[in-house]
């Protein structure tokens, strides 16, 4: 196709694959843990991709295999279109800005990238499902050949996606608010499992794998997945639709690769994103936010904004609390699903936000010398916690309710809602006094950079803080669990739980106020020490 | 001790300060008076301890030993009036850098126990002096060096102290950026204030204060008017390399190969 004349009859292809390898084999050379991550990581790869290629063999004749089938290739794309955005540093030919002084044109190097992208674990993995996808779908002669065809044009649709999108993102993936993006990708996983897992047990009982089938319905059209249901059409018979689904799937690759060409050549022929960046006026107009004011006034108001702005704005802070929110939902109410659930599952919302509390100015990082320096009484430092906690409450405390009342709503049992919410908040207000306390008690650094959320040296330190925390927490909750216990045991015991709501609400609230208070003298004595310790990352 | 006139209370006494990190001693044994209206420099090479002598001056960090009074106040027994009275721009340490410049000095200012409406007009009127007015909405994260500095330095200021402590204001700085936190500070002192910065630049400090202490090696090797410590040398920085026993160290005849002229 490049058929101009002079510069160069190469190819560019082998070049570039031949890049990317020796790139894979120095990373490998820096360190021996590397090696050893990277063999630890092919090995379970490959382990997986046996197993799964093992499994939808073995689902071969199976009513629900095309379901499954196109289900799991579904998914693989998605992963293949989300990857770029969480880990963006993998790969250095992604990122095409660094070629961007040497006289390519887009076609030759849209070819020779894509020819690189297959180089890789993610790859081998894909195409091992992929395989494993068609073997369990095809019978016939002619769907052999439609699953050939499907398979290639499958895994090329996955790492073209793959490649679009980054190239498409790459300006905001090599700025600070792409890094920041990056923090989190360690929740996605997080949540993404737990999502998988549900959808596992789901599978698991009952009704099984066919319920999967209308959601194949749907994606049997949507490629690269079509190219599955292609082969699988082909093998009931149906050629016009396998083919019009085998079409889609090619159209989809021919789009995919215009639209990376595109932003390539807008790539490599503008400034680059920092300069950009820097040349940017000032977007946002002025003005205080409305937040400042609902809050109230003085140091109170002044520490619940701070903090709430930095649930929102700070990388570290909000991957926290998102997984806070997220795991506190998704427990109890996916165990209500499930109807396995308990009830009591819903103070698992109280309990995972009530986390946040601890460490607190860990979470201000060396920041926390402006505290610091505002700071010089016990009152100060009294307030300044409770602003904090206040701020913590303003989240958790409707959030809570909220997750108990779903929870409730789902199993049905309203009568048990008053008890299940006293119990959320004497949990509640256990962990904000626990938190208060070790937050002045054991301070530790949180690492802005990268994935660890401990400093060096300090693991043990936070585990004290955390899991010592917790388990106070829970005794310092008994009163309100025995009171719970006994009105569930006795006889006329039910008629009396409703009283469990004021009384866990009360006892939740005193025990904050006596938290904050036994943390106050202490934050206001230990100020340095504090500093020292949380200016470690 | 307040009980002298408002002339007579030094700035910042100190006595006897000591801060051992393990094996190492930072600061030797410091014995210190800093006089009050004066723009002070803090003079000395890398690891001298300004840094550490800083941080224990104004309740940042812990001394071993010592006392440390500013304005006739004990650092550690009275931070009440200590901390009402002193702004720092520390070196090394974080702002809230997920704040906008704006929104940073809105917290500070509240933080200090000042009216909402008078943070505000103060917060306009550094961020135009300091020229961060079009980056005031910007978040802290995304500044230069030079604008946090400044940012760092409207910070301190915003309450009106009576000492300013500053550890390495100028560095990293631009000379635009520079010209400008030197037109502020001067300003400040000008109507009385104290000033007490850190810095290795000799030229800086011998253009801008009147006083200076010349730190090495954790001790105060001298103090005093700046005419007294240069003393009979031709520049702060000929006196200050006598003063850390330097002076010996010009790199001459060993390197005689390198310079133009010669073939190779």
């Amino acid at each position: 196709m490049s058929s101009n004349a002079g510069v160069s009859a190469v190819s560019i292809t082998p070049v570039v694959v031949r890049l990317k390898l020796s790139l894979l084999r120095n990373g490998l050379r820096q360190s021996a843990g590397r090696r050893a991550a990277y063999v630890t990581s092919v090995v379970l790869v490959l382990l997986f991709a046996a197993l799964q290629l093992l499994g939808l063999i073995a689902l071969r004749g199976n009513a629900h295999a095309t379901a499954v089938a196109v289900l799991l290739v579904a998914v693989l794309a998605l992963g293949w279109a989300v990857m770029p955005l969480f880990f963006p540093s993998g790969d250095e030919t992604l990122d095409p800005t660094r070629l961007v002084m040497l006289p390519l044109r887009p076609r030759p190097l849209v070819r020779a990238l894509l020819a690189a992208s297959l180089v890789g674990i993610g790859p081998v993995f894909t195409l091992c499902l992929l395989i494993g996808s068609v073997i369990s779908v095809a019978h016939g002669a002619a769907a052999y050949v439609t699953a050939v065809v499907a398979v290639v044009v499958a895994l090329l649709v996955c790492v073209a996606l793959a490649r679009a999108v980054a190239a498409a993102n790459i300006r905001l993936l090599s700025s600070r608010k792409g890094r920041d993006l990056a923090v989190l990708s360690g929740l996605v996983i997080a949540i993404g499992a737990q999502l998988v897992n549900f959808g596992a047990q789901r599978l698991g009982s009952a009704g099984g794998l066919s319920k999967l089938d209308p959601v194949a319905d749907v994606l049997r059209w949507l490629p690269p997945a079509s190219a599955i249901g292609a082969v699988d059409s082909v093998s009931e018979g149906s050629y016009g639709v396998g083919i019009a689904q085998l079409v889609l799937a090619v159209a989809t690759l021919v789009g995919l690769l215009a639209l990376w060409s595109r932003h390539l050549t807008r790539l490599m022929t503008s400034p680059d994103g920092s300069t950009v960046q820097a040349a940017e006026p000032a977007a946002r107009e002025r003005g205080s936010s409305g937040l400042g004011r609902l809050l109230p006034s003085g140091r109170t108001g002044t520490v619940m904004e701070r903090s709430l702005r930095y649930v929102w704005r700070d990388p570290k802070t909000k991957a926290a609390w998102v997984t806070s929110l997220a795991i506190g939902l998704i427990v109890p109410v996916f165990n209500a699903l499930q109807g396995t659930g308990s009830i009591y599952f819903a103070c698992f919302a109280a309990g995972m936000l009530g986390i946040q509390m601890y460490n607190q100015f860990g979470q201000d990082t060396s920041a926390f010398w402006i505290v610091a320096m505002t700071i010089s009484s016990t009152r100060d430092a009294y307030v300044e916690l409770r602003g904090r906690a206040l701020a913590l409450l303003v989240i958790t405390l409707p959030y809570a309710t909220l997750v108990t009342v779903l929870t409730t709503a789902m199993l049905g049992d309203w009568p048990k809602l008053p008890e299940v919410l006293g119990l959320s908040f004497a949990l509640l207000g256990a962990m904000l006094a626990t938190g208060a306390w070790s937050s002045a008690r054991f301070p530790y650094s949180i690492p802005q950079e990268g994935y660890k959320n401990v400093a060096p040296g300090q693991t043990g330190l936070a585990w004290i803080s955390i899991f010592g925390g917790m388990v106070s927490a829970a005794l310092l909750a008994a009163p309100v669990i025995a009171l719970t216990i006994w009105g569930n045991v006795t006889a006329d015991g039910d008629e009396w739980t409703w009283l469990l709501l004021p009384l866990g609400a009360g006892y939740g609230a005193l025990i904050t106020v006596l938290g904050l208070r036994l943390a106050a003298p202490r934050t206001a004595r230990r100020l340095p020490e504090i500093l020292a310790a949380v200016s470690k990352g | 001790m307040t009980e002298g006139a408002g002339e007579a209370v030094p700035a910042v006494r100190v006595r006897g300060l000591w801060k051992r990190f393990g094996e190492q001693v930072a600061v030797a044994g410091i014995d210190l008076e800093l006089p009050a209206g004066r723009f002070i420099g803090l003079v000395g090479p890398n690891g001298a301890g300004k840094t550490t002598t800083l941080s224990m001056v104004t309740g940042l960090l812990r001394p071993d030993q010592g006392t440390v009074e500013v304005v006739g106040h004990d650092v550690w027994r009275d931070p009440v009036q200590v901390k009402a009275r002193i702004g720092v721009l520390p070196e090394g340490l974080r702002l809230f850098e997920r704040l906008s410049g704006r929104e940073l000095l809105a917290y500070t200012g509240r933080l200090r126990g000042l009216h909402g409406a008078e943070v505000d007009k103060r917060a306009t009127q550094l961020l135009d002096v300091l020229d961060l007015a079009g980056a005031q909405h910007k978040l802290v994260v995304d500044y230069s060096t030079g604008m946090r500095k400044k940012i760092g330095l409207a910070c301190a200021l915003l309450h009106n102290p009576e000492v300013l402590f500053l550890d390495e204001p100028f560095e990293g700085v631009d000379p635009v950026s520079a010209q400008t936190i030197r037109g502020v500070l001067e300003r400040y002192t000008g109507s009385g204030a104290t000033v007490v910065f850190s810095s290795h630049v000799m030229e800086l400090v011998e253009s801008l204060c009147d006083w200076v202490a010349v730190m090495a090696a954790g001790r105060i090797r001298a103090h005093g008017p700046l005419a007294e410590v240069r003393g009979g040398a031709p520049s702060l920085q000929q006196a200050f390399l006598e003063l850390v026993g330097a002076h010996g160290r010009t790199a001459g005849a060993d390197l005689d190969w390198l310079g133009g002229g010669a073939a190779r």
